[in-house]
């Protein structure tokens, strides 16, 4: 009784109503934008049922049922993009997760010196290279000037191996962009496993070295077994998103290239170029619906999995 | 109590502490005289994976200051032979470079102050628990990360509900706001000392005086790292501006770039066209044109490299 008497008044009833408004005031632009961008395009997804014309507006055209699904399923293309999309995506997952979680091994044998620091802020920096960029310097290595033969050909002839024409090498390129993944996300990664592991208690590694174990020992057995949990965390993440493509980096590098469409169409490059060269609104409203309905039932299923195991990394 | 002294030192945690003071340096020193296979593996394996990571943008580099001609006879080579300033300049000389770098700029900057704005004030609010409003709001921002409308309804609404066809807003409303960064903002926020905001209600002050004089100058680090994180995003965002500005004059820097890739041949869409017509050494021009794009990254990396490593160090540990 005595101790909440002390707490002062202003502190005791909370917010007011008043306060409460003023703070929502703050939220405004926030709450707009929000409204706008984010639940306006939900509501335009009307267009995937409709059959759409610029004159008539979104929600003046015509209806036409599940006939722009039905388009788009029959198409062939379907199987395509969607095998594309998660076989890409599932190489991509694994191959940046495995290289971070090598390199932050590595990365934590190099102690205290300068030089980690200058290879950590090395291995990091591709990841704020812009898509455009790691599409020129893909040119430069595979296809040169006027497609003269690039850097990675002019190596092989060294060596007298075949020197393949890349650009029209379809089956090439799921491991060509794997490797340009690994480029771009393998330091990135490598950061969030080295914060891990900095959480590891030193201790543990001194009774291991008492006991007469090696470093790749206490890498293997004490190191990697810790990272798990953070490796599950990513892996879930990086699953619930599995049905969205990484558009930016792949139309960069593919570009309008025909040739290459076999391997490396997925759902979202082939949205973007329907409704580029086709311009029909409505079938590629549909894709993009099918991509969305999927797609959230992916991350449900990832954020669900993810505060079963690993409650307090969850952001709700 | 023990009678040995060994033993009695493993129980005593002074002694330990002691023991493990004077233990590490021996253990390094040994380190140093012989390091283990593991150690040199993986001195050799982060190197070579850092020298993977900068050769490719060093052939960039090596590129723009080669010749074009032989760039086309020999091939790439790490070291320009001969030196040819040929590219850039073309490129000061003509006005695209001037207006990609004004588009970049303005889309960089005013995206980035507006974004941080909005992130802030949305995340404050979410993170006071108001009733009644905290929790909704949570909820309204946190749905758009599970599901969203797609790329048609958006060019729709960009391109017909709001006309920002051409206008730099076009590149930048679109990606205002990040749900993610949002939480990862309420997070911290919610990491504040509650005793200083108590403090400061005690002396009468305001909701906003509260948040503009307390809140804002306690998060100077997590407003450093929303701000780094949207302005690589606003730099390097070149999809909003192909679906949305198709005035040349209205090109941000990377949409300059993208042009160079898809009209391999086309001399005219090159910037300094007017200067050099048809011979217009297209490779190096595109090589100097990048390494003028990821310049004020480069430039800026080192200051702001910290600030990303906690960022993404915060995003996993709370996303």
């Amino acid at each position: 009784m005595q101790g909440k008497a002390i707490v002062p008044a202003a502190l005791k009833r909370g917010p007011s109503s008043r306060d409460g408004l003023v703070l929502l005031l703050l939220a405004v632009p926030g709450i707009a934008w929000f409204a706008v961008f984010a639940y306006g395009p939900m509501a335009g997804l009307v267009v995937a049922f409709k059959d759409f014309n610029i004159r008539d507006g979104i929600f003046g055209s015509p209806w036409n049922g599940f006939a722009n699904f039905r388009y788009f399923l029959t198409s062939g293309d379907a199987l395509t993009i969607v095998v594309n999309t998660l076989f890409l995506n599932a190489l991509f997952l694994s191959a940046s997760l495995l290289a971070g979680l090598i390199l932050a091994l590595m990365l934590n044998e190099i102690r205290g010196s300068l030089y980690r620091r200058f290879m950590q802020s090395t291995i990091f920096f591709p990841y704020f290279v812009s898509p455009i960029v790691i599409s020129i310097m893909l040119q430069v290595i595979l296809s040169g000037v006027g497609g003269s033969g690039g850097a990675l050909n002019n190596l092989l002839s060294v060596i007298d191996l075949p020197q393949p024409s890349w650009y029209t090498e379809p089956g090439a390129w799921p491991w060509i962009l794997t490797i340009v993944k690994v480029w771009q996300l393998g330091g990135y990664t490598s950061v969030i496993f080295l914060a891990a592991i900095t959480s590891i208690s030193e201790e543990v590694y001194e009774a291991a070295a008492i006991d007469g174990a090696s470093r790749a020992r206490m890498a293997l057995s004490i190191t990697t077994p810790l990272l798990l949990p953070t490796l599950g965390v990513l892996l879930v993440l990086g699953v619930g998103r599995i049905f969205f493509g990484d558009f930016a980096t792949i139309y960069a590098i593919v570009q309008d290239n025909g040739i290459l469409f076999p391997t490396t169409d997925v759902i979202d490059t082939y949205v973007f170029r329907s409704l580029r060269t086709i311009g029909d609104f409505g079938t590629t409203a549909a894709i993009g619906l099918f991509q969305s309905v999927v797609g959230f039932f992916f991350v449900t299923a990832a954020v669900l999995v993810q505060r079963r195991f690993h409650k307090e990394s969850s952001i709700l | 109590m023990s009678t040995t002294g060994y033993n009695e030192s493993l129980l005593d945690p002074h002694a330990r502490e002691a023991r493990r003071e004077t233990d590490k340096p021996a253990a390094r020193r040994r380190a140093r005289r012989r390091p283990e296979p593991f150690t040199i593996v993986s001195y050799i394996v982060v190197t070579l994976f850092g020298l993977f990571c900068l050769i490719p943008l060093w052939m960039i580099v090596a590129g723009s200051f080669t010749d074009e001609t032989v760039l086309a006879r020999q091939g790439y080579s790490l070291f320009p032979s001969p030196f040819s300033l040929t590219a850039y300049e073309l490129l000061f000389g003509g006005q695209s470079l001037l207006n990609g770098y004004v588009a970049s700029l303005f889309i960089t900057l005013v995206g980035t102050i507006l974004s941080v704005s909005g992130t802030a004030t949305l995340a404050w609010v979410i993170a006071r628990r108001l009733p009644w409003i905290s929790r909704p709001l949570t909820v309204f921002a946190y749905v758009p990360m599970l599901f969203h409308g797609g790329l048609v309804p958006l060019y729709l609404l960009v391109t017909q509900v709001l006309s920002l066809s051409n206008s730099w807003f076009a590149v930048i409303l679109p990606i205002l706001l990040a749900p993610f960064l949002v939480f990862i903002t309420v997070s911290f926020f919610r990491q504040l000392p509650e005793e200083i905001l108590d403090a400061a209600r005690i002396d009468g002050a305001g909701e906003l005086r509260i948040f503009f004089q307390i809140v804002l100058p306690l998060s100077k680090p997590i407003l450093a790292v929303l701000g780094l994180f949207y302005a690589v995003t606003y730099w390097n965002e070149w999809f909003m501006a192909l679906l949305f500005v198709s005035d040349p004059d209205k090109y941000p820097l990377q949409l300059i770039l993208q042009n160079l890739i898809a009209n391999v041949t086309n001399a005219t869409s090159l910037p300094g066209a007017t200067a050099a017509e048809a011979a217009a050494p297209v490779y190096q021009l595109r090589f100097a044109m990048t390494v003028l794009t990821v310049g004020p990254i480069l430039f800026a990396y080192p200051f702001a490299q910290r600030f990303f490593v906690k960022g993404i160090t915060l995003g996993a540990t709370k996303g």
